[in-house]
C-alpha cells in the first residue's frame, strides 16, 4: 500500500469519525454543542458530607473529596518554592468548597455545605464574630424583658437588600412566617424557631400568622417566647431566622434561589453546579463591605492539595493521609498549615438498652481501655484534639474542668470483670458509616486496643450513608461511630442535643433524670456563666454514666497561601470571608 | 434504502421498548427496597416523624410501590422525569441535563482522540507484521490499558502539572485547554484496543479474493482501497466506535472525580447516595437507551458500508 493512499485512508476515518461525533452532539447534547459554560445555573445532588459524620478524623476534614495526590506530588513541590504564581496577583480568593447540597435558600439549609454559602449571602437580626459570641447584625440592638419572654429588636436604617431596598421590619415577619409554612417544608424551622410564640401552631397548620412575632413600626420587631430560652439568640444565628426579599420570592417562588436577594456581605454571581460557586460584595453592606473583589469557591473536589502545589487555588484541605508529611516540618507546605477548631466531636455511640451496653461498668471498661493519644500520636501526628469532655474547647462556656476517661487497661478489665457480662460477653458488632474500603484506622486501632486490654473481640461493620441514618434514628445499633458539629455556639446544643430525655438526637437510648433537671434549669436562666456551670455538671454526669465515648474535637485542616490576609481560624460557620484580602504584592 | 431496511428498523426501535421497560422496573425496585430513602437523607438528624410523613406525602412514597411506578412511567410518557428530591423542586431533567452536556462533550473529544491515534497505529502495525515493531506497537499501548486509571491520573498529575508544569488541573469548562490531560487520560487506554482490532481487520481484508480481483481487473488503487480495502476494513470499527459512546459515559468517573470534573459519573455516584430516587432513574435510563440506540444506529451504519448486511435488500451488483 502505497503512503499515498495510507494518508487518504486515514483522512477517511477521522472524517468519519468527526461524522459521528457531530450527530452525536446533536443528539444528545440539543445541538448547543456540548457547551457548558453556557449551562443555567441549576441545582444537582452532591455533597453527600453530613454535617454530622464528618468529624471523624479519619475522613478527610472539609467533607470534600480526599485529595489524591500522591506522596511523590508533596515531594515534587518541595524543592521548587520558587515557581512564579499568578493567583495572587489579583485580589480574588480562589478557594474550595462543596456543592450546595440544596437550594441557597435559609429556610431549606440543613446542612454545612450549604449554610457556608447561605451566611455570606444572607443575615439576620443577629449574627456571629469570629470568636463566636452574638453580635448585631440588622437589629442595632435589642432589650429583653424580664421575664425573659419578649424581646425587643431595633434594627439599623441603613441595612439594605442587594438590590438596595432597605430591610424592615416587616420583612423579618414575612421570612419568619415563610420558614413556618407548612408548604414550605423547612427542615429546621422547628428546631431553631419552635420557642418563638405560634410558629409550631403555624407549621401544624392551625394557624396563618405567627403570633409572637410583631411589627411595631418600620424598625422595631418584637419576639414573644414560650417559655424564657437562655439560648434563642444563638438560634437566632442561625440561617433559618435571616430574612428573604419578600418581591423576588413572591416574584417567582421557585427561581429566586438561583440569583438570591439576601442582605450579607457578599452577593451571589455565578453558580455552575459541581464546578464553582463566585461570590462577589455587597458594597453597601452595613458591617463593612468586604475586601476581597470576589471570592471563587472551586465545587469539583478532585486533588485539592495537588492544584494547591500547582499555585492553581489559595486554599485547600489536608487529607488525613497527607497530615503526616505536611507536619513533619520538612516540607514547603508545613509553613502553609492552618489548623482551625471545629466545634464538633466524633465519639462512640453505645445502645444503653441493649447487652452488653445496658451494663454501665462495660461502657465505663470500653472507655477506659482505648488510647485516644497514642492514636493521635502514632497516625497523625497529634493533629487531632483528643476529647477530653464532650463540650468542644472553642465552645463559649468550656471550662478543662470536666474530663472523659483517662487510657487505664488495668482498671477496665477489673470494670469488665465486675460487670454482668464477666464471661459471657455477647457478640459485638461496632456499625459506622462508610462505603467500602479498609475501615477508618481509628476504629481498628480501638478494635486492636479492646481485644488487648478486655479481651473482647468487636465486628466492624460499614453502612452506607442512608442506611446508617435510618439505623441510628431506629436505634438498632449495637455500637456506632458518630460525629456531632454544633448548630449553634452553646454547650446546651451539646448536652440538650445529644442527652437530652426528649431529643430527637438522642440516638443511644440515655436518659438521666439529673441530667434533664439541670438542662431545664439553665434553660431558662439568664446568666450566663451560672448557666455554663450547669452545662458542666450534666455533661460530667454523662460522662461518668458513659453512654458514648468521646474520641476526638474536630479540627479543619487547611493550607493556606501567604498571601491571603487575615484568614479567621474558625472552623465553624460564619460570615468570615468579608475580612479577608490578598495582599498582591506577595508570592 | 428499501423498505426493508425501514421495517427492520421498526422493529428493533420496538424490541427497544420492553428493554428499557424492564431496565427501568428492576432500577425503581432496587431502589425502593434498599435501606434509607430520600427523606432519611433529606432530613439526616433532623429527622422528625410528622415532617417526614409530610415530605413522603408529597413525593408519594407513602404509596404502595405498584402505584408509584406506574405514576412514573405515565409521567415519563409525556416527557416528565420527576423531580429530584435533594435540591427542592427542580426537575430531574434541570439537574442532568448540563452534566450529561459535560459528559458527552468530552466522550466525543475521547473517542475523537482515541480512534484517530489508535486506526493509524492499527494499520502501522498491520503493515510491519512479521517485524518487532507489530508487537512492540502494539504491546506498548497495552501497558497503558493496564494500569487503572486512579494510578495514571495522580501520576500525571505530578508529572505534567508539577513537575513539568505544563498544565493545569481546575476544570475550566469542556473547550478550555485544562481539559485536555483528563480526555487524553480517558481515551489512551482505549487505543491498544482499537489499534488491534484495525491491525486485524486489515490484515484480514488485504488477503481476501476480492482485494486481489479489484487489483487484477485494472482497478486504480485509489479505487481498490476506497471502495474495497476502507470499506472493508473499517466495518469492524463501526461497531467499535458505537460502543465506546455509551461506554465513555460510565467509565469517566474516576477521571470526574479526580479532576473535579461535573460530570454524568459524579452525578449518578451523589444521586445514589443520596437517594435522589428519580435522577438515578433518570440516568440508568439514559444510559441503558443509548446503549440500545447505540446497537440499532451500529447495525444500521453496517447496512449503508457493507450491502450483504443490508436486510432484505435486493441483490446489488458490484
Amino acid at each position: 500500500m502505497s503512503n499515498r493512499t495510507l494518508g487518504l485512508m486515514m483522512g477517511g476515518v477521522v472524517l468519519l469519525i468527526v461524522a459521528v461525533a457531530i450527530v452525536f452532539v446533536f443528539v444528545v447534547a440539543g445541538g448547543d454543542g456540548g457547551d457548558d459554560d453556557t449551562a443555567p445555573v441549576s441545582t444537582d445532588p452532591t455533597a453527600t458530607t453530613d454535617p454530622t459524620a464528618v468529624t471523624d478524623p479519619t475522613e478527610s476534614p472539609a467533607g470534600d473529596g480526599d485529595a489524591a495526590s500522591t506522596p511523590a506530588a508533596t515531594e515534587a513541590a518541595r524543592g521548587d518554592g520558587e515557581r512564579v504564581s499568578g493567583i495572587c496577583g489579583e485580589n480574588r480568593l480562589i478557594t474550595f468548597g462543596s456543592d450546595p447540597a440544596t437550594v441557597l435558600d435559609p429556610i431549606q439549609v440543613g446542612d454545612a455545605d450549604t449554610a457556608v454559602y447561605v451566611t455570606e449571602i444572607f443575615g439576620g437580626l443577629v449574627t456571629l464574630d469570629l470568636d463566636l459570641n452574638v453580635q448585631p447584625d440588622i437589629a442595632e440592638r435589642w432589650e429583653v424583658s424580664d421575664d425573659g419572654m419578649v424581646y425587643t429588636f431595633f434594627l439599623r436604617d441603613d441595612a439594605v437588600f442587594h438590590n438596595g431596598r432597605r430591610v424592615t421590619a416587616e420583612d423579618f415577619k414575612y421570612s419568619f412566617e415563610r420558614a413556618a409554612d407548612p408548604a414550605n417544608f423547612s427542615p429546621t424551622a422547628r428546631d431553631y424557631l419552635g420557642n418563638i410564640a405560634g410558629v409550631l401552631d403555624k407549621l401544624g397548620g392551625s394557624a396563618d400568622e405567627v403570633r409572637g412575632v410583631r411589627v411595631i413600626d418600620e424598625s422595631t420587631l418584637r419576639i414573644e417566647l414560650l417559655r424564657p430560652i437562655s439560648y434563642f439568640l444563638q438560634e437566632l444565628t442561625y440561617t433559618v431566622a435571616f430574612v428573604v426579599d419578600r418581591e423576588q420570592v413572591e416574584d417567582d417562588p421557585r427561581g429566586w434561589t438561583r440569583n438570591p436577594v439576601g442582605t450579607g456581605p457578599f452577593r451571589l454571581k455565578s453558580w455552575r453546579p459541581l464546578e464553582e460557586l463566585v461570590l462577589v460584595p455587597h458594597e453597601r453592606y452595613h458591617l463593612g463591605p468586604p475586601k476581597l473583589d470576589e471570592v471563587v469557591f472551586q465545587l469539583g473536589g478532585g486533588s485539592l492539595l495537588t492544584r494547591f502545589e500547582n499555585d492553581e487555588i489559595h486554599v485547600s484541605p489536608v487529607p488525613a493521609t497527607e497530615l503526616p508529611g505536611v507536619l513533619s516540618g520538612e516540607s514547603d507546605l508545613s509553613d502553609l498549615y492552618r489548623p482551625a477548631p471545629q466545634l464538633s466531636l466524633s465519639y462512640l455511640g453505645m445502645n444503653v438498652n441493649e447487652p452488653p451496653f445496658d451494663d454501665p461498668l462495660v461502657r465505663q471498661a470500653f472507655a477506659l481501655a482505648i488510647n485516644r493519644e497514642a492514636i493521635n500520636e502514632a497516625l497523625y501526628f497529634n493533629a487531632f484534639l483528643v476529647a477530653d469532655g464532650i463540650v468542644p474547647p472553642t465552645m463559649p462556656g468550656y471550662a478543662a474542668d470536666v474530663s472523659s476517661y483517662p487510657y487505664d487497661p488495668e482498671r477496665a478489665a477489673e470494670l469488665l470483670a465486675r460487670s454482668r457480662y464477666a464471661g459471657n460477653m455477647p457478640r459485638i458488632t461496632l456499625t459506622y458509616s462508610g462505603s467500602g474500603g479498609d475501615p477508618p484506622d481509628t476504629l481498628q486501632a480501638y478494635l486492636q486496643q479492646w481485644r488487648d486490654a478486655l479481651g473482647v473481640e468487636v465486628e466492624l461493620e460499614a453502612i452506607e450513608w442512608a442506611a446508617y441514618l435510618r439505623e441510628l434514628r431506629r436505634g438498632t445499633m449495637q455500637m456506632y461511630g458518630a460525629g456531632w458539629i454544633a448548630d449553634y455556639p452553646d454547650p446546651e446544643n451539646f448536652i440538650g442535643k445529644l442527652f437530652g430525655g426528649d431529643s430527637e438526637t438522642n440516638h443511644t437510648g440515655y436518659a438521666s433524670e439529673r441530667v434533664d433537671a439541670l438542662l431545664r434549669e439553665a434553660a431558662i436562666l439568664g446568666d450566663n456563666e451560672r448557666r455554663y456551670q450547669l452545662y458542666r455538671e450534666a455533661e460530667q454526669i454523662v460522662i461518668d454514666d458513659a453512654p458514648v465515648i468521646p474520641t476526638f474535637w474536630g479540627i479543619d485542616h487547611y493550607l493556606v497561601r501567604d498571601c491571603v490576609l487575615n484568614w479567621p481560624d474558625v472552623g465553624t460557620i460564619v460570615p468570615k470571608y468579608r475580612h479577608i484580602e490578598i495582599d498582591t504584592t506577595r508570592e | 434504502m428499501g423498505l426493508g431496511l425501514a421495517g427492520y428498523l421498526v422493529r428493533r426501535l420496538l424490541w427497544a421498548v420492553p428493554v428499557l421497560i424492564a431496565v427501568s422496573m428492576l432500577v425503581f425496585l432496587a431502589l425502593r427496597f434498599t435501606p434509607g430513602d430520600p427523606v432519611d437523607t433529606l432530613l439526616g438528624n433532623r429527622y422528625d416523624e410528622e415532617l417526614a410523613a409530610q415530605l413522603r406525602a408529597r413525593y408519594g412514597y407513602d404509596q404502595p410501590i405498584p402505584v408509584q411506578y406506574v405514576k412514573y412511567v405515565q409521567n415519563l410518557l409525556q416527557g416528565d422525569l420527576g423531580v429530584s428530591t435533594k435540591h427542592v423542586d427542580f426537575s430531574v431533567a434541570e439537574v442532568i441535563l448540563p452534566k450529561i452536556r459535560v459528559s458527552a462533550a468530552m466522550g466525543i473529544m475521547a473517542v475523537v482522540v482515541g480512534f484517530g491515534l489508535g486506526i493509524p497505529i492499527g494499520v502501522f502495525a498491520a503493515r510491519r507484521r512479521g517485524s518487532f515493531l507489530d508487537p512492540l506497537t502494539i504491546g506498548s499501548w497495552l501497558l497503558l490499558d493496564s494500569i487503572p486509571v486512579f494510578v495514571v491520573v495522580p501520576w500525571a498529575m505530578w508529572l505534567f502539572a508539577l513537575t513539568l508544569g505544563w498544565v493545569n488541573l481546575s476544570y475550566g469548562g469542556v473547550f478550555h485547554p485544562n481539559i485536555i490531560l483528563p480526555v487524553l487520560l480517558i481515551s489512551l487506554p482505549g487505543v491498544a484496543g482499537v489499534a488491534r482490532i484495525m491491525r486485524a481487520s486489515i490484515i484480514q481484508v488485504m488477503g481476501e479474493d476480492y482485494l486481489r480481483t479489484a487489483r487484477a481487473k485494472g482497478l486504480r488503487e485509489w479505487t481498490v482501497v476506497t471502495r474495497h480495502l476502507m470499506r472493508n476494513a473499517l466495518l469492524p470499527m463501526i461497531t467499535v466506535i458505537g460502543l465506546a459512546l455509551p461506554g465513555i459515559f460510565a467509565g469517566a468517573l474516576f477521571t470526574e472525580l479526580l479532576f473535579g470534573i461535573p460530570g454524568v459519573g459524579r452525578e449518578y455516584l451523589e444521586a445514589l447516595l443520596a437517594r435522589d430516587y428519580d435522577v438515578v432513574l433518570a440516568l440508568v435510563l439514559f444510559g441503558s437507551a443509548l446503549f440500545v440506540f447505540a446497537n440499532i444506529a451500529v447495525d444500521m451504519a453496517y447496512g449503508f458500508i457493507d450491502p450483504r448486511v443490508r436486510v432484505g435488500a435486493a441483490r446489488e451488483t458490484g
